[in-house]
């Protein structure tokens, strides 16, 4: 049970990279039996995209709140803008690799998601954040 | 002039797809953000916990996004 949001945000990290990591794993056994090696890269893409992009969120109101309560927003919603554009670009870059195999990466990105979501949830909903952190 | 075809368009509807995938999320990390700032301005003194339960707000919304841009990997 996290006691400071330091530790609630290293809690997150943790968790939320061995979730991913054994997801990653679990996509690319399934991946290569279904599409053979795009399936597998396609899987180590998807769960590395989502820890990523996830990690990137989770660290923006952490070191956002560090700042001035404009400063948090503006990293935090700067920060979310840029990193959906990154993702849509991305995503462009991906979509026509012959690398890549789309239902698996898409597959092993929402697992990763989910996961990570319900892992954010118990983390956040089991923490005792004192008032004056 | 072919008159039978009077209101044409032409594109890919994927690109309608990326909008909504944006327009969605986009007005649901507005309300979170826009309720933390009403709910700070009330009681600074639960800024730090409030700033926690608004990431967790945009956690879901942007796991809304997330899912509705990498769509184009499996209905393209």
């Amino acid at each position: 049970m996290a006691n400071s949001i330091a530790e609630l945000f290293k809690q997150v990290f943790i968790r939320g990279s061995l979730l991913v990591a054994a997801i990653a794993v679990i996509g690319s056994v399934v991946g290569f039996l279904v599409a053979g090696m795009p399936g597998l890269v396609s899987a180590l893409i998807g769960a590395g995209l989502t820890l990523l992009f996830v990690t990137l969120t989770a660290v923006s109101v952490y070191v956002g709140g560090k700042l001035p309560l404009g400063g948090f927003f503006g990293v935090v919603l700067g920060g979310w803008v840029l990193k959906l554009v990154g993702f849509i670009v991305l995503i462009g870059a991906l979509k026509g690799a012959d690398f890549i195999s789309g239902p698996v990466l898409f597959f092993t990105l929402v697992a990763s998601i989910l996961g990570t979501l319900a892992i954010d949830s118990v983390l956040v909903l089991k923490a005792r954040i004192p008032i004056d952190a | 002039m072919d008159v039978t075809n009077i209101a044409e368009i032409s594109g890919n509807i994927a690109v309608i797809g990326y909008g909504l995938a944006a327009v969605g999320p986009g007005i649901g990390v507005g309300l979170v953000v826009s309720k933390t700032i009403e709910s700070i301005a009330r009681q600074p003194e639960l800024a730090a916990k409030l700033q926690v339960t608004m990431w967790l707000g945009i956690a879901f919304t942007e796991a809304l996004a997330l899912i509705g841009l990498a769509t184009p990997f499996i209905f393209a």
